[in-house]
């Protein structure tokens, strides 16, 4: 499936069909901004707030359409995503990403760019907080270039993430 | 996981949410320090080895890549873009997008300090409707703008209708190199 062919699962969409990778760039160094002014935990309540309010209609679009809105959203995400090789699969209780290939990782790694190490931290408080109103989580293990993501419906039994399940990015 | 399919619109809520925590000085501090010191190092060093040739090599990468309607010249001490239809800026138009009150800054925002180290200074305006144009040369060289046609021909944004139309406003900028040297339309 095409971005073209899906207009309305991305929320924001643009006339070209994947994004230019050179802006991996910006986000590691915005990443290193923050940290260096506000540290870790600073760096943590930046990628809060931007997926509670930036991806707010993907809340949205999650909480009217349930995991098959979740599953869609990342299948048309990494199709316009330059590089990445992710299968995206939905059961009745969750969706897994399988990230073999991380798109930014490989980015940042082919142009020798010294990446954050909490880099892969910001795929779980993104879309913890884009997905926490959709009464969804979401659980990251792996990272530094491939990782599997489940995002499963909240609820009292779920263990909390372990953030020791998140390798830094080297 | 922040992608770069709508990077423009992360980018604009990124400069709000730094002026909502440390002000427009710390807006300014991120352009220079994570943009033309970090991200954007390539284009450094590639203009200070290569000068008006390194500034075509990055302009004509970076803005194919980003699908931008442009067109660059050159002539004698003199290197010219002229931006039709900005990608970043028009991403965020086509998508109601406009977080950061001037989003169209962020450019001298990180272009301006890193021409300043190369050596160059910037004659440049721009109309917050994603057309804008850029005339650089050395610091040292006092030459005016280049009147409308005359370095870019048909291709000079000035001579589009557009140019000052409907919601068009216009930021000026003279031999500058920062992003807070507008002196008026």
């Amino acid at each position: 499936m095409s971005v073209q062919d899906s207009p309305c699962v991305l929320p924001y969409t643009d006339s070209k069909k994947t994004g230019a990778g050179d802006f991996y760039f910006a986000i590691n160094a915005t990443f290193r901004f923050i940290e260096k002014r506000f540290g870790r935990d600073g760096l943590r309540r930046y990628w809060q707030e931007f997926g509670s309010t930036y991806y707010a209609p993907v809340t949205a679009a999650w909480k009217r359409g349930g995991l098959p809105a979740v599953a869609s959203y990342w299948r048309a995400f990494f199709d316009a995503e330059p590089g990445a090789e992710v299968r995206v699969d939905v059961t009745s209780d969750r969706v897994i990403l399988d990230v073999q290939v991380c798109p930014a990782i490989k980015h940042l790694r082919a142009h020798a760019r010294d990446i954050v190490p909490c880099f892969c931290q910001h795929c779980y408080y993104v879309s913890e907080a884009a997905a926490a109103s959709a009464g969804l989580a979401v659980r990251v293990e792996g990272g530094n270039g491939a990782c599997r993501q489940a995002f499963l419906p909240r609820h009292s039994a779920l263990l909390p993430q372990d953030l020791a399940q998140i390798k830094e990015a080297a | 996981m922040i992608g770069v399919y709508d990077f423009c619109g992360h980018y604009d809520w990124t400069f709000e949410w730094l002026r909502q925590q440390g002000g427009e000085s710390l807006v300014r501090q991120y352009w220079d320090e994570a943009i033309h010191q970090d991200s954007q190092r390539h284009a450094l060093e590639l203009i200070r080895k290569q000068g008006f040739a390194g500034m075509a090599t990055y302009w004509g990468h970076t803005l194919d890549h980003e699908g931008a309607g442009y067109h660059t010249s050159a002539a004698e001490g003199v290197f010219r873009i002229d931006m039709r239809g900005c990608p970043s800026k028009g991403f965020l138009l086509r998508n109601g997008l406009g977080a950061y009150h001037d989003y169209c800054d962020h450019c001298m925002g990180w272009i301006g300090p890193m021409l300043k180290q190369t050596g160059f200074v910037v004659d440049h305006e721009h109309n917050h409707c994603g057309q804008c144009w850029w005339e650089i040369r050395r610091l040292s060289d006092q030459t005016p703008p280049s009147e409308p046609g005359t370095l870019a021909g048909s291709n000079d944004v000035r001579l589009r209708p557009h140019w000052g139309g409907a919601g068009a406003r216009r930021d000026v900028y003279r031999h500058s190199n920062q992003p807070d040297d507008k002196v008026g339309e």
